[in-house]
């Protein structure tokens, strides 16, 4: 899984900048979360970061993406813009909805990043819907939609997985397969052995993998774009991951009982960060060069902060803002 | 007919657990299903232990599938078992509206009598600290809008004990119970547990004695309402509050027999106005006897707008014991400007969960 890059040099990079800015982001988080300026709950994203940074990168700018609660990867995946972030998450007018969504409602519409919902499994119908337009008005785009095993077990799924494959909808969904459902693992919750052979009993492209490698889930990204264009179905991608932190909040919560200490040095050791950071170097990029990389995203992350701390706070006026009847 | 509630210094979490214990204890039947009962949080920490002692056959682990699990419960109490259904925040239960609104609620009537539905559907309303618009809403009003369930909202850990006991010897239908997460951690003094106004625990209950105003309020706004008052009582301003307790079934009678020696009407909900409690509390009396008011009734809830998450805007969209206090002081003095000191406090969760970090 580690050999040296086949992709270009600048993917190569581009995949891993990416990933470590959205895991640069959270370790920021980690550290300034006890200040108590961001008054928000947190579902983290980190050790999961190659599923969203994998697949948004392989939509290449012409995809829309829907996001799970767990939305933090995505959204830096897919916008990059940490500032709307720490801002949202500062709950101040910078960032991406006024300080009105926090940390599980991040959008930003100009870039396809079309929401994420606090309630499981919720937006996997709305990117139907986004798929059927889609299909009308912008051929050629798709909608990756992110999800946790969680959501699988919510009828909504089933619902919109059979929808999906009886109109051939361009819609790619992407389990965020970490086994749990907060701390309720796959095999406490399933009549069923295996979800991918379940899928595969519909009309739809079904892709595995257990990598967690970011280059691996880009290619399988690529390929499914491909596929669905060519096949006009849909696409269902389980990806195996692993949650490093607790479900909600910024803990790692590596001895509560459901925790197995096997799986998580499996998972750790296989670091999504550390494993395409080693792949640059092996591949003959400079240390250097990766070193100021990283040293420009940790620097330009601390202004993000600094500009959330000095942002306004929302006021009176944007109480009833938004409202689809506004009072008056 | 009143009584005095249960005398317990709990927790509202202890009180929930010890609730939870006495269920499972108390009638082999009973079964309680929900989605994380059974980690190592137990729902808040009051499920923690139980499967334990009473193995996981009652205390059932489920998948996130909220329509299903709802209709097993129905199923359950059909064929002789008590579920117990808990949601960790009460927006969840929108998945399960189906099971509840069209057969729960419907289940006796539609088919003449012929069955009972007793189950229990705890839910927890998710108040403050960012929870945001998916994790906070108070949904009391669509649950007592649908004949046939009982919607309570207990505001005391005796209110729990009592309730919950009731709701499992007794009750034969579906009840919806709002928790409030903001009180969990609260202790009840025995001599602060209201006197129940009534012949069951899912009665009204008297909070205070007063002459000047009458306030209807439910959940942890009749705990603001007992801060409000305590702090007008030294100011010449005395409240007789009623906590709802049962908002599906209001003893019209009680408030009445308030509001016609008062004069005066405040009711402070937890939720929305339009269509809600207070909008229900008002219809009563105006179809009762409006002529009893000597003044436009006031009503307190959340902004009309979905729950923001900024605290900035969190602090203004619900009501505090400042905005409370000067609506009672502005009510019963009848001007704005009437010279009665307020409290200063921009929020309630400062109040009620010292604490950083999420829910």
């Amino acid at each position: 899984m580690n050999a040296v890059t086949s992709l270009p040099r600048d993917v190569a990079l581009g995949l891993y900048r990416t990933l470590y800015l959205a895991r640069r982001c959270e370790e920021v988080i980690v550290r300034i979360y006890p200040d108590d300026e961001m008054k928000t709950p947190m579902h983290m994203s980190m050790g999961q970061e190659a599923v969203s940074v994998g697949i948004c990168k392989a939509l290449a700018g012409n995809g829309d993406v829907i996001a799970s609660y767990r939305s933090h990867a995505t959204y830096l995946a897919h916008t990059e813009d940490h500032r709307s972030f720490f801002g949202e998450l500062h709950g101040r007018t910078n960032g991406t909805a006024d300080g009105k969504s926090g940390s599980m409602h991040l959008a930003d519409i100009p870039k396809g990043m079309l929401g994420a919902s606090g309630i499981v499994g919720a937006g996997i119908p709305v990117a139907l819907g986004a798929a059927f337009a889609n299909k009308q008005q912008s051929p050629g785009r798709v909608v990756a939609v992110f999800f946790g095993d969680g959501a699988v077990d919510e009828g909504a799924f089933w619902e919109s997985l059979n929808i999906a494959c009886a109109m051939g909808l361009p819609v790619m969904f992407v389990c965020e397969d970490n086994d749990l459902a907060v701390h309720t693992r796959v095999s406490d919750r399933r009549g069923y052995s295996s979800l991918p052979d379940v899928v595969r009993r519909y009309n739809c492209m079904v892709l595995e993998d257990e990598s967690n490698d970011v280059e691996a889930i880009y290619r399988l990204g690529r390929y499914a774009i491909e596929q669905m264009m060519s096949q006009k179905t849909p696409a269902f991608l389980n990806i195996r991951t692993y949650r490093y932190l607790e479900h909600c909040g910024t803990a790692p919560d590596t001895d509560a009982p459901y925790r197995k200490a096997a799986e998580d040095a499996f998972w750790k050791g296989r670091d999504c960060v550390a494993m395409q950071r080693k792949r640059l170097l092996e591949g003959g990029v400079p240390e250097s060069e990766i070193v100021k990389m990283e040293r420009a995203i940790d620097a330009d992350i601390e202004v993000s902060v600094a500009a959330a701390n000095q942002a306004p706070h929302p006021g009176q006026d944007l109480l009833y803002r938004g409202v689809f009847h506004e009072a008056s | 007919m009143t009584h005095q509630s249960t005398a317990t210094s709990l927790s509202y979490r202890e009180a929930l657990h010890k609730a939870m214990h006495d269920a499972m204890a108390g009638n082999p039947n009973a079964l309680l299903f929900g989605q994380g009962i059974n980690d190592h949080k137990g729902i808040f920490g009051t499920t923690t232990g139980l499967a334990d002692k009473f193995g996981k056959h009652r205390l059932i682990e489920v998948p996130l599938a909220e329509e299903g699990v709802t209709g097993n419960c129905i199923g359950a109490a059909l064929n002789g078992a008590y579920p117990i259904n808990v949601h960790i925040r009460s927006d969840f239960v929108l998945l399960a509206m189906n099971q509840i609104i069209n057969l729960a609620a419907k289940y006796k009537y539609m088919f003449g009598g012929l069955f009972d539905v007793p189950m229990l559907v705890r839910l927890v309303i998710g108040r403050s600290w960012g929870q945001g618009a998916q994790h906070s809403q108070s949904l009391q009003s669509l649950f007592a809008h649908i004949p046939g369930l009982t919607v309570i909202m207990p505001a005391s850990s005796g209110s729990i004990v009592d309730s919950y006991a009731h709701a499992v010897r007794k009750h034969r239908g579906p009840v919806i119970s709002l928790e409030h997460r903001l009180m969990y951690d609260l202790k009840f003094e025995p001599e602060h547990e209201p006197v129940v106004l009534g012949a069951t625990p899912f009665s009204q209950r008297k909070v205070s004695h007063g002459s000047d105003v009458t306030i209807v309020s439910t959940s942890i706004m009749s705990l603001e309402a007992r801060r409000a008052g305590e702090w007008l009582a030294s100011r010449g301003i005395s409240c007789d509050i009623i906590d709802l307790h049962c908002v599906s079934h209001i003893d019209a009678d009680v408030i009445m027999k308030s509001v016609a020696r008062t004069g005066k009407l405040l009711v402070a909900d937890t939720s929305w106005q339009p269509y809600g409690v207070s909008a229900e509390v008002c219809r009563i009396v105006a179809m009762r006897d409006p002529g009893v008011l000597k003044a436009p009734v006031v009503c307190m809830g959340m902004a009309a707008a979905p729950c923001p998450t900024a605290k900035a805007l969190e602090d203004i969209y619900y009501p505090n014991l400042t905005t409370l206090t000067d609506a009672i002081a502005t009510l019963v003095r009848g001007k704005k400007d009437n010279g009665i000191e307020l409290p200063h406090e921009r929020s309630m969760a400062d109040v009620y969960k010292k604490f950083k970090g999420p829910f």
